[in-house]
């Protein structure tokens, strides 16, 4: 579905995003703006998707989770099976339990229709981020650091606009968990599940008071967290650093 | 005592009786003479007289002078007398026969008048205690149906008329042998359903089941055909014991107004055999002589004429219910009909406005022989995208209302913590740039226990009180969201504070109805531009915090500020305990790439886990 809709030499940072969606005027938004950055190519139906992720190997996936063949999250569940390419969902309102379902079974982030293009250049941007030390082999970071808040991962230090934060081990292991994923969105369900095993992950009403503790650690202000950011009904986000 | 005979077979009795004396002295004389043989004729005449009284008695004296002097005085059968001295005899003989006769027949009269007058006295004394009686079972039928009467004007709410009905056909018909009954209306397609059984409650009562092919079929028979119908009904399993002989007669009586109107409902009885009589039907084979039914048949008679006036009452009752609710009916009809027009009015108006300035916008941007400069173009998109945005509200706020309103956005409640939903909306107000420049403080104690909520509609009650503020305040001024734990009863409380120009006090009840604009606003920092709004966002509000069983309400000083605030119930304990603290720090292997929760169940974990010691406490805590 290349076509004249993206302009020629628009593709500045030579990454592709792959939209499905089987909204033509969605498409069509998303595709134009996408392409001032990107290479951009689109799919109405799942299973057109999925093939070109195969042949084109785009670098983000942007998946709606009602597609007229077959289910969204079975598009993810299908993906997970051989591709690691980070995928942005798709979904209207209030159906938590899709974007919940889709977020465990591998896609990295989603977004709410209707959207702001702004957040949706956001969440491409970090994914594409996220997708690069996967697809560039392995490199470990010693060090995280976003608006002042510092992981220091070889000497377990955290710190905050130089003052030092005393973590205990769970709460360090929790924020390391998230840093190693920052700007992504990480279920409640993955975290207890990563953190604390798996007879922990229904244990959600444990894990808002624990990371209500760990905010007021290393929140300026814990009421209006600027680090740890919540997904309502989802998980958790540490702020990306860019 | 024998009837008297009529006048006719008294005289012809009394001609045939000197006839019979004529021919025993004819036949006496044939054989020898015997003097004064005329006193046979006296003897018929005093029995003529004792027996028929004195107008036969005077016939037979005329009529044995003229036969004695025909058939025996000589010149035989002729009615000259040829001896003066047979004159004397003869007339001697019809004297005689007059007095004797005349005096017979008044002690006979006397006799009777006697025996009348002791019956008169015997039977207006009956009459007197008969109709005495009947007096006071008619007072008493009176002020039953008068009270039935009363009870029907009183009771306003109609299942507990009905139930009262039900109740007071068992307690005045108990004497009648009704053990329980059941009133039947029809439903809109006309078939029965039960609306009252009494006695609430019993076996006897479950009796009445229209899930019973015998009861549903006879109560089905008498709003289509309007007679009565019933009869013995196989035992029931739900009725034991005693009452399991009550049970075994039912009987369904049609209700009708006046004997030409339709079937309003029926009125099922059951109880003792002669219960059939209240329902008017011909008795069928049962263990009654015909003796016990004749001595009970007047006082049968009386209730079942009683029945019948109680059931004409009933069915001008249910009449009347029925003309109540086709009236509330109609009236919702009407109410909601005012309300859709209403709502489609100003829906239509909201949806298109903001379409308008949408349609001008593009028109004029792909107007083909005008070249716009980057400012004017701006403007342009500027239009659309606060229209788009204002649509879209629109649409998710009307949504959200059907939505709640047909109930089918229950809340799905889980702990949460206020502080996370707070901070999330906030967020988002951030990212869409609505709290540009604005002051926004936020208090939520550190030892706030997690609400049962459901966090998607509570943000969503945040996000419409946090919009309204910053729209009904000036840039510069603050806004403050606080919460706190109220005691007795326990609810969380969450204030949202405003510095704006407030509402005045008669509005503070109507700001949260569907479609309620404050009146006459104008913002002093924007003369001349009405705030935008849908007039819904309250309205969703307060649904949303009326279905998690909370309270929400307004506060205003106009000029100084407003405060809305609304409460979540905190009835229910938080759970207690924490998660457990790992022994040592995730090691490397957590950095790894993690594996779908769903495939890592399967796989033995290789995290940090295998370190974590066995002291799961928030395991037991929530056990």
């Amino acid at each position: 579905m290349t076509d004249a809709l993206q302009p020629a030499g628009a593709n500045a940072t030579g990454a592709r995003v792959l939209v499905i969606d089987d909204e033509p005027e969605i498409q069509r938004a998303i595709r134009t703006r996408l392409s001032a950055d990107f290479g951009v190519e689109g799919a109405l139906t799942g299973h057109e998707g999925m093939e070109l992720v195969a042949r084109w190997h785009p670098d983000v996936v942007i998946l709606d989770l009602s597609l007229p063949d077959l289910d969204g999250i079975e598009v993810v569940r299908q993906l997970r099976g051989w591709t690691q390419v980070p995928i942005i969902v798709l979904s209207v309102r209030a159906d938590d339990s899709d974007k919940v379902t889709a977020l465990e079974l591998g896609a990295d982030d989603y977004l709410t229709k209707p959207f702001s293009s702004k957040e949706l250049m956001a969440r491409v941007r970090v994914a594409l981020r996220h997708a690069t030390p996967a697809t560039a082999g392995a490199r470990p970071e010693a060090r995280f650091e976003t608006d002042g808040l510092v992981l220091d991962f070889e000497r377990r230090r955290v710190s905050r606009d130089g003052t030092e934060i005393h973590l205990t081990p769970t709460e360090y292991a929790v924020l390391k968990y998230l840093a190693t994923h920052a700007g992504k969105v990480i279920t409640r369900r993955t975290l207890l599940q990563a953190v604390w095993g798996p007879e922990y992950v229904s244990e959600d009403h444990y894990l808002h008071v624990f990371i209500g503790q760990l905010r007021r650690k290393i929140e300026p202000d814990p009421t209006r967290p600027r680090y740890l950011l919540t997904e309502a009904g989802i998980g958790y986000r540490l702020r990306d650093p860019a | 005592m024998m009837r008297p005979a009529p006048p006719w077979v008294r005289y012809a009795i009394a001609v045939a009786g000197v006839g019979l004396a004529s021919l025993c002295i004819a036949a006496v004389r044939s054989v020898a003479h015997v003097a004064n043989i005329s006193l046979l004729y006296l003897l018929v005449v005093l029995w003529l007289a004792a027996r028929y009284g004195r107008g036969p008695a005077i016939l037979a004296s005329a009529l044995a002078f003229l036969a004695y002097d025909f058939f025996f005085i000589p010149p035989i059968l002729t009615l000259t007398v040829n001896d003066p001295a047979e004159w004397l005899s003869l007339f001697a003989l019809l004297a005689t026969a007059l007095v004797v006769g005349q005096a017979t027949a008044t002690v006979r009269e006397r006799a009777q008048q006697a025996i009348a007058s002791e019956r008169l006295a015997v039977e207006s004394q009956r009459a007197a205690e008969a109709s005495q009686r009947e007096a006071l079972a008619s007072q008493q039928r009176t002020a039953t149906l008068y009270a039935l009467a009363e009870l029907i004007v009183r009771t306003p709410d109609q299942t507990q008329l009905l139930d009262a009905l039900a109740a007071r056909v068992v307690e005045v018909f108990a004497s009648a042998g009704v053990r329980a009954c059941a009133l039947i209306l029809p439903d809109e397609r006309r078939q029965p359903t039960i609306a009252a059984v009494a006695p609430a409650g019993t076996p006897l009562a479950c009796a009445f089941d229209l899930s019973d092919r015998t009861h549903a079929g006879w109560a089905a028979w008498i709003l289509e055909r309007g007679n009565a119908v019933g009869g013995r009904i196989g035992p029931r399993r739900n009725v034991q014991g005693s009452d399991a002989a009550d049970a075994s007669l039912a009987y369904y009586i049609p209700l009708r107004t006046s004997e030409r109107r339709a079937v309003v409902g029926g009125l099922g009885i059951t109880g003792t055999p002669e219960i059939r009589w209240l329902a008017s039907l011909p008795p069928h084979a049962s263990g009654e002589s015909p003796r016990q039914v004749r001595a009970d048949v007047a006082e049968r008679q009386a209730q079942t004429e009683l029945f019948g006036a109680f059931c004409t009452l009933l069915a001008l009752a249910l009449d009347r219910l029925a003309l109540q609710r086709e009236a509330i009916h109609v009236e919702a009809l009407r109410e909601s009909d005012q309300l859709k027009n209403a709502l489609l009015g100003s829906v239509t108006h909201d949806l298109r406005t903001p379409l308008a300035s949408i349609q001008a916008a593009v028109g004029s941007l792909l107007e083909p022989d005008i070249v716009w400069n980057d400012a004017e173009r701006r403007e342009f998109l500027d239009s659309i995208a606060v229209s788009a945005d204002r649509l879209s509200r629109l649409v998710s706020n009307l949504l959200d209302l059907s939505r709640l309103e047909a109930g089918v956005a229950a809340p799905e409640k889980q702990w949460y913590p206020i502080g996370d939903v707070i901070a999330h909306v906030l967020d988002r107000l951030d990212l869409a740039g609505r709290t540009e420049g604005r002051r926004i403080t936020v208090e939520v104690p550190d030892d706030l226990p997690l609400v049962p909520m459901d966090h998607a509609q509570i943000e969503q009650v945040l996000t419409n009180l946090i919009e309204n503020a910053l729209k009904y305040s000036p840039a510069e001024s603050g806004i403050a969201i606080q919460a706190r734990a109220l005691s007795d009863p326990a609810a969380l409380e969450v204030r949202v504070r405003d510095q704006g120009i407030g509402i005045p006090a008669h509005e503070l009840g109507a700001i949260f109805d569907k479609f309620y604009r404050v009146q006459h606003i104008e913002l002093p920092w924007a003369p001349r531009r009405p705030p935008i709004g849908t007039g819904l966002g309250l309205a969703i509000c307060a649904a949303i915090v009326r279905a998690h069983g909370g309270r929400i309400w307004a506060e205003s000083t106009p000029g100084v500020g407003s405060t809305f605030a609304f409460t979540l119930p905190m009835t229910e304990a938080a759970p207690q305990g924490q998660l457990p603290e790992l022994a040592t720090a995730l090691d490397e292997t957590t950095s790894d790439e993690p594996a779908p929760v769903g495939a890592a169940d399967d796989l033995a974990h290789d995290t940090a886990h295998d370190t974590t010691p066995a002291a799961p406490t928030a395991k037991g805590a929530s056990a």
